[in-house]
């Protein structure tokens, strides 16, 4: 029996053995801060979330870019794994955020400029995945999802700028300089890791979409007589 | 001197990493319930 495993499970693998290093080292090795104290330490986790959610949203709108220029159902399959994938991450940001939220600002939730734009990029997502479970046909769909991630993307660089562009409650971005190395070090070795396992994710949806196409290919032929029957 | 500082909150880091835990966890379950019933599918047309 052939029980080859697939290339990307070993980056799926990487990342679970990266996320567990990095996070023991987040909660365990690195200093608490001098102001945040303990809680510092979702930073290790929500940022690589954070992060690896936009990368997604990037690939997605790199994904509908080449969707729409070539039409090659793999863009198309991408697309789809990219904006699943962001979305859980987006998600789960938020959530991360909101319990970082509730210990230093002592709120759940703030309609900050930063905030607001993550879950208005959540709900564009949501949107545009919707959207394509409504369209019909193949093509007219990759079309409209490529499209409306494409109008997605444009709140990306307003997540990532915002803090600088306005007054925020959210800190801006901090400089590796800046930080003790033991703090350093669980950040990045957890952003390689939601990188990869975003990959992971991203390949595995994409083979599930292909499949998919591949299927409804497939059974066609089977409809066909239905069809003819009913333009009789 | 503790004036500025926040302390405890070991639960709020540990909320946060369980539940990404298991959001991660629970997509990739998902994933792969998803490509199986793809899998079984194929098999049976």
């Amino acid at each position: 029996m052939n029980r080859r495993i697939a290339p990307e499970h070993w980056v799926g693998l990487a990342a679970v053995v990266l996320i567990l290093t990095g996070s023991t080292l987040g909660l365990f090795v690195a200093p608490a801060e001098r102001h945040m104290g303990e809680v510092q330490r979702i930073m290790y986790v929500h940022v690589p979330t954070a992060w690896s959610a936009l990368l997604c949203f990037t690939c997605a709108f790199i994904a509908a870019i080449g969707s729409l220029w070539t039409g090659r159902e793999r863009w198309d399959a991408t697309l789809v794994g990219a904006a699943e994938a962001g979305v859980v991450l987006n998600a789960l940001l938020l959530v991360q955020g909101s319990l970082w939220g509730r210990a230093t600002w002592g709120v759940w939730w703030d309609w900050d400029v930063r905030l607001t734009t993550s879950l208005v990029l959540l709900l564009l997502f949501i949107g545009v995945l919707s959207l394509r479970s409504f369209a019909s046909g193949s093509d007219r769909r990759a079309s409209l999802t490529a499209v409306a991630a494409i109008v997605a993307y444009v709140d990306v660089p307003l997540v990532y700028f915002c803090v600088r562009w306005w007054r925020s409650l959210h800190q801006i971005q901090s400089s590796p300089a800046t930080v003790d190395p033991l703090m350093v070090l669980p950040m990045r070795v957890n952003a390689i890791a939601m990188a990869l396992l975003s990959t992971w994710f991203i390949v595995r949806r994409a083979r599930l979409e292909l499949a998919r196409r591949r299927a409804n290919e497939t059974a066609l032929p089977d409809r066909l007589p239905l069809n003819e029957v009913h333009h009789d | 001197m503790t004036e500025g500082v926040i302390v405890g909150g070991w639960g709020f880091v540990v909320a946060a990493y369980c539940i990404t835990a298991v959001g991660l966890v629970a997509y990739a379950w998902s994933l792969h319930r998803r490509t199986q019933q793809q899998q079984a599918r194929k098999d049976k047309s």
